[in-house]
């Protein structure tokens, strides 16, 4: 399949997104390192001055080695101008007719035409220019949306192209540029001289569209203060009010759009030295669906307190960020040395430290103690990510040695850090907590807190979050080819993450412990839960206290061999031991043991055969269930185990999959079959089992696949090509559900607390089928070209379960019994076609038109129900979830060469 | 548009280009009555000395020499013209790429220098013999040159930077010549002398079944051309060969979550309170080339997360379809974003209060 051949459509980003880009937050962050708006706006004169200094030093851009922005295309021509490049009827050579296969033996593409230069001067000339109309019958779907922006009924700049050469020199200029609207476009230009430097920089904008049907109850959106409007009572409304207020609220569109600019060179300083230096900077703005917790509603709503409770809110979450990447460095290629030095930095910036958010609805205290009353909780708050700064330096060295073989060592050094200033522990006002007959602070009422005491800055340990990661690599191979049939290779590479600081909960204010859970409404409902840790009131209080540092370790060694046993027959075998180190983890030491056999085998004229078989053994030292007691307060010195011991905090059987033992079992083999000439089969069957030594916890992990392509160069313009493929994942699980509601001290499977009746196992289930069909043929001057694409993917989710108990609801209608059941069928289906024509007026001129057809069909069980309306009980979501849709764009392109 | 923004790009770029063609100017005027847009000459008697009145080769030039054929060790060099005789073709369609151009430059200014025979060593005894297989160092799949003559021919001047661990890696190791991603003959790619329409083309040549998860209900915007396989991978080669929980094959950075920081900074951190499986490596529960889940997910919430959490109460029920909307009792523990509508921080939480990623 080759989706760059044919344009495809995308949809369009509603009014309403553009809107919300530009919203204007209300309030900013307090942090040094904050630019304003305009400040960022201007940072560009002389941030692109000072590179352009710099270059006249240095050099390099973004390549396979270090950074991304490798590629700038949009979904109308993913191949970014390729795709309308007219094939030579001449085809390659004279000499054959037929186009050349590559090692492998896959088919070349037909070159393209010649393009018709321009002489100026010196300079030669050529380009194309696309210009045309695209119309699409927008619906508004995220699905159709993504990644692109195909407004209904609009004119594009499909393609710009010009090069300019100067034969006499070697010097060119590219410039190529793309725009289907504000959100999705691309500007480039290169600069250069063949074999001693280039420049380039971009500009580009690209959508991504996360809901299209979503509703707000809230003002504000795309700031950081949403607030609710007058038909809602902050934390006084019934479901039904608000319920009423989503149904009233307009569909809007989420979404975030990137704008990136980048500067890059790169310069031969001698023939043997390169410089490079690549600069970026991106900017995020928009909104995502994201949480607003207000505690449980689920837990309150049945038997025996039958109450809307808690809160749930599918908040708005405001993005507006930028980032600054930079990578630069020097590079060595000599006869016997070759050296590598090179940086990479980041700063990532947040315009918001939080946002805040009102919740329309009203706490009620547990009547589990006489006159409990909550604290009347309204307003939530929502840290930002911190805004961060990250260095690293590493220099590689490589000398040919004996044996006509290599040694490279490596080494790196870096650092990640953040300093951001802290939001309070809590933004309420007046107390949080439980009254008991009142809501006035004192020693009557211990359960009862001062929101004054923790909604300052003054309430934390520190104000700044201080937290950093240095970062160590060390890596040195060999590779020697003592003989042609045989390479030996060796590797061992070290790898270390220390991570600095830890962080303390503690409220100098109140000389406490923790954090107000959930805005204060944990504790504003169920008595005994604020989250506080108080050593003289509450000293039997489990809350978490510290910060979890992860230091992480790797060692990694590995041995392999190849040997050529005939011409066209090669076997590998590599033996790998890979030591994980972690810290604050279930394991302390983690040992994967693996061997990996290759076969390549190029025998004969019409096949290439490539088979790898991997073997992979994971085990570790003692499993540690429970290794986060130091961040609980249960840690601290006066906490007092509660009467019924200290909860566990898990089951002693669960294995976390990252650090559980694992067999690993997987091949991968790949055929590329030659049977005619001008056609080519390619074929890959896969597989990869994992099986996981885990009674509580993941358990097994396997994947198999199986893909075939077809194509066949039937005449030099004329080629037909076709694909099938399937794949399907299985995943299983087990977990257990405990007894005694959160009190239990008894960790151990099958005991009190977690008693084998409770366990239960679920099955995720993923099958894809692939297909598509390609069609490019000259019929007369008419060029005409097919596509289609079809993608079915279902997922099953089924579970089954010991016991009643183990259920989340026991209802009655679950399945049979323990025998289970299963949730209704994941499907995601596309199809999707294009047809084109391109006829050609003249030499310079031709015309393409296309129609482009997409019918997508999703289906996620978690968002059944949701069309029917946005709340329930205490609950309130913004996004209604992904929707189906059929989609017609048609096309019509003026292609002019220049 | 923001022209504002364009134009202060463009015009760095402008700035730039002035001051590297400001160096240049003077020679190429020097050169202009020199070009006379004929062929190159040919090496076959050495009749060209070189011209000390052109500026020297560029520098990633400079070095190309005649290239060595191990199967053809007598044969001489014939130069450009004598391959143009039969090769006409591929020589109107190799005119247009940079390798041309850098090389016919240099070709002018230094005569030692060859165009054709830089990369296919010398000639005559294929032009003795056209069918002789090795004769020429051929790219191609019955060509008859050997991978690895064909591999270190192309590292004779690309040796060094992104290719520095060629030698050991996947791609080494299963017998792939550059000339399986490249084809430097004509322009395939509007970048990268690739052997297809784009990277990500070139890429799904062999990985079809990594190329058709992108077409998944989420996905990273590959198949709308806004990234390719390279922004993660370097196929020539890295330190990483995946067997760490925390590296994957060919990464491009030390760790999976360097590579994803790239373009996720946000999610760089560290936190102030962290969640282990995701400081470790992002695809502990992401499959980063498509999912039929939301956000690129390995498995649907809830039970993703409950592989492993199984603290007491809310974490460890197991939810039927009674807990969807539509069901008897409709839960926010698997409805909607399930798991993240009060854990929204799951990245990691910089608030005081959200050492379970509340806040």
């Amino acid at each position: 399949m080759s989706t760059s051949a044919h344009p495809r459509p995308s949809s369009p980003l509603t009014p309403g997104f553009s809107a919300l880009s530009s919203c204007v937050p209300e309030q900013k962050r307090d942090s040094r390192f904050r630019l304003s708006e305009e400040q960022k706006q201007n940072r560009w004169i002389p941030a692109f001055a000072g590179m352009a200094t710099m270059m006249l030093f240095s050099t390099a851009w973004a390549d396979s080695g270090i950074g991304v922005d490798t590629w700038r295309g949009n979904k109308l021509d993913p191949t970014a101008g390729q795709a309308s490049e007219a094939c030579d009827a001449r085809g390659t050579t004279w000499l054959a007719p037929l186009q050349r296969r590559s090692p492998t033996g896959n088919l070349y593409d037909c070159p393209n035409e010649a393009p018709l230069a321009h002489e100026i001067g010196e300079w030669l000339y050529y380009g194309v220019l696309q210009v045309g109309y695209i119309g699409t019958g927008d619906q508004g779907v995220a699905a159709w949306n993504r990644y692109a922006d195909w407004r209904s009924d609009k004119a594009i700049l499909s393609l710009l192209d010009a090069h300019f050469e100067r034969p006499s020199d070697g010097s060119y200029v590219d410039v190529r540029a793309s725009r289907i609207s504000d959100e999705d476009q691309y500007y480039q230009a290169v600069f250069g001289k063949a074999g001693a430097y280039k420049v380039q920089a971009f500009v580009r904008d690209m959508p991504n569209i996360l809901s299209t049907d979503a509703r707000s109850i809230w003002n504000g959106v795309g700031t950081n203060n949403l607030t609710l409007p007058s038909s809602l009572t902050p934390g006084g409304s019934t479901p039904a009010q608000v319920a009423a207020a989503s149904a009233a609220a307009p569909t809007m569109t989420l979404g975030v759009k990137r704008s990136k600019q980048g500067l890059s060179a790169s310069t031969y300083l001698t023939p043997e030295w390169t410089a490079y230096v690549n600069l970026s900077d991106e900017q995020r703005k928009g909104t995502r669906p994201y949480g607003g917790p207000f505690f449980f509603a689920f837990a309150f709503e049945g038997p025996p307190f039958n109450l809307n409770d808690g809160g749930v809110n599918e908040t708005i979450k405001p993005i507006n960020d930028s980032t600054i990447n930079i990578n630069g460095g020097l590079r060595y290629a000599g006869p016997e040395w070759r050296f590598d030095f090179s940086y990479t930095g980041s700063f990532y910036r947040d315009k918001y430290t939080s946002y805040n958010y009102q919740s329309p609805f009203k706490l009620t205290a547990l009547p589990v103690i006489p006159g409990a009353i909550a604290a009347p909780l309204y307003q939530g708050q929502m840290s930002t990510e911190p805004d961060n700064n990250y260095h690293n330096f590493q220099a590689t060295a490589t000398r040919k040695i004996p044996w006509n073989g290599e040694i490279s060592i490596s080494a790196s050094g870096g650092r990640m850090s953040q300093d951001d200033a802290l939001i309070a522990p809590i933004n309420c006002q007046g107390v949080f907590g439980i009254g008991l007959g009142n809501l006035q602070l004192g020693p009557q009422n211990p359960m009862l807190y001062d929101c004054n005491k923790w909604n300052t800055t003054d309430a934390l340990s520190r104000k700044t979050a201080d937290m950093r990661i240095d970062t160590s690599m060390f890596d040195a191979r060999i590779v020697l080819q003592p003989t042609p049939q045989w390479t030996l290779r060796g590797d061992v590479k070290y790898d270390r993450q220390d991570y600095r600081n830890i962080y303390l909960a503690y409220n100098p204010l109140t000389g406490q412990y923790g954090y107000p859970s959930e805005n204060g409404t944990q504790g504003s409902i169920v008595p005994g839960e604020s989250g506080i840790w108080d050593p003289r009131t509450d000293p039997s209080a489990l809350t978490r206290v510290r910060s979890l540092p992860l230091d992480i370790q790797t060692i990694d060694a590995n041995f392999g061999a190849d040997w050529k046993f005939s011409d066209k027959n090669t076997l590998s075998a590599t033996l790998d031991y890979n030591r994980y180190e972690p810290s604050n983890r279930e394991r302390s030491q983690i040992d994967a043991s693996s061997v990996k056999l290759t076969w390549v085998n190029r025998s004969l004229d019409w096949l290439t055969l490539r088979v790898n078989y991997t073997y992979l053994k994971q085990t570790g030292n003692t499993y540690n269930f429970d290794p986060y007691e130091f961040t609980w307060s249960s840690s601290m010195p006066g906490y007092v185990p509660p009467a019924t011991g200290t909860p566990a905090h898990t089951v002693d059987a669960m294995r976390k999959y990252d650090m559980s033992s694992r067999d690993e079992n997987k091949i991968d083999v790949m055929a590329t079959v030659m049977p005619r000439d001008d056609m080519t089969v390619s074929a890959s069957v896969r597989g990869d089992w994992n099986s996981y030594d885990a009674r509580i916890g993941r358990q097994a992990y396997d994947t198999v696949g199986a893909t075939v392509q077809w194509e066949w160069q039937f005449a030099t313009r004329s080629s037909i090509s076709a694909y099938a493929a399937w794949d399907r994942s299985r995943l299983g699980l087990s977990n257990v559900q405990d007894q005694a509601n959160g009190t239990g001290a008894d960790p151990t499977l099958g005991g009190s607390n977690y008693a084998l009746n409770g366990q239960w196992w679920a099955t995720d289930a993923q099958r894809d089928w692939y297909g598509g069909f390609t069609l490019n043929h000259d019929i007369g001057r008419v060029r005409l070209d097919v596509n289609w694409n079809y993608l079915y993917s279902r997922g099953l989710t089924d579970y089954t379960y010991a016991g009643p108990t183990a259920l989340a609801h026991l209802v009655g209608n679950e399945g049979p019994g323990p025998g289970g059941g299963a949730f209704p069928n994941m499907i995601y289906r596309v199809n999707s076609i294009t047809i084109g024509a391109t006829v050609p007026f003249s030499e310079r001129v031709s015309l393409r038109l296309f129609d482009y057809y997409e019918r997508g069909r999703i289906n996620d069980w978690h968002y059944l129900g949701f069309d029917q309306g946005l709340v329930v009980g205490n609950r309130v979501y913004t996004d209604a979830g992904p929707q189906s849709y059929k989609q017609n764009l048609i096309g019509l392109l003026v292609n002019m060469k220049l | 548009m923001d022209l504002r923004r364009c134009g202060v790009v463009f015009a760095a770029v402008l700035s730039c280009a002035l001051v590297f063609g400001a160096i240049n100017t003077g020679l190429a005027q020097q050169r202009r009555s020199e070009i006379a847009q004929s062929l190159p000459s040919t090496n076959l008697s050495s009749e060209k000395q070189i011209d000390p009145s052109l500026p020297a080769p560029a520098p990633g030039f400079a070095r190309a020499r005649v290239a060595d054929n191990p199967q053809a060790p007598e044969a001489k060099p014939v130069g450009e013209k004598t391959c143009v005789a039969c090769h006409q073709l591929e020589a109107d369609h190799f005119t247009h790429t940079l390798h041309a151009l850098g090389l016919h430059v240099a070709n002018r200014s230094d005569p030692s220098i060859p165009v054709c025979e830089t990369c296919h060593g010398a000639g005559s005894a294929h032009a003795q013999n056209p069918q002789g297989k090795g004769l020429i160092i051929a790219y191609t799949k019955n060509g008859g040159t050997p991978i690895d003559v064909q591999t270190k021919t192309c590292l004779t001047c690309h040796a060094g930077g992104p290719r520095d661990h060629w030698s050991g890696s996947v791609h080494q190791r299963n017998g792939l010549s550059c000339s399986d991603c490249h084809n430097p003959m004509a322009k395939f790619s509007v970048e990268g002398s690739m052997a297809k329409q784009s990277i990500n083309d070139t890429c799904a040549q062999c990985h079809k079944d990594i190329r058709l998860q992108f077409n998944r209900r989420s996905h990273m915007p590959l198949p709308e051309g806004q990234m390719s396989c390279d922004d993660c991978h370097n196929p020539h080669g890295s330190l990483s060969n995946g067997s760490s929980l925390t590296s994957f094959p060919l990464a491009k950075t030390n760790t999976v979550n360097e590579t994803c920081y790239q373009c996720h900074a946000e999610k760089r951190g560290p936190f102030l309170f962290e969640h282990a499986p995701v400081r470790e490596s992002c695809l502990n529960c992401h499959s980063p080339h498509g999912s039929n889940q939301n956000t690129l997910l390995v498995a649907p919430i809830p039970f993703l997360c409950q592989q492993c959490h199984t603290q007491q109460r809310h974490p460890n029920d197991l939810h039927t379809p009674n807990s969807l909307m539509t069901g008897k009792n409709p839960d926010e523990r698997i409805m909607g974003r399930g798991c993240l509508t009060c854990h929204a921080n799951i990245h990691g939480s910089n608030a005081p209060a959200g050492s379970k990623f509340h806040e």
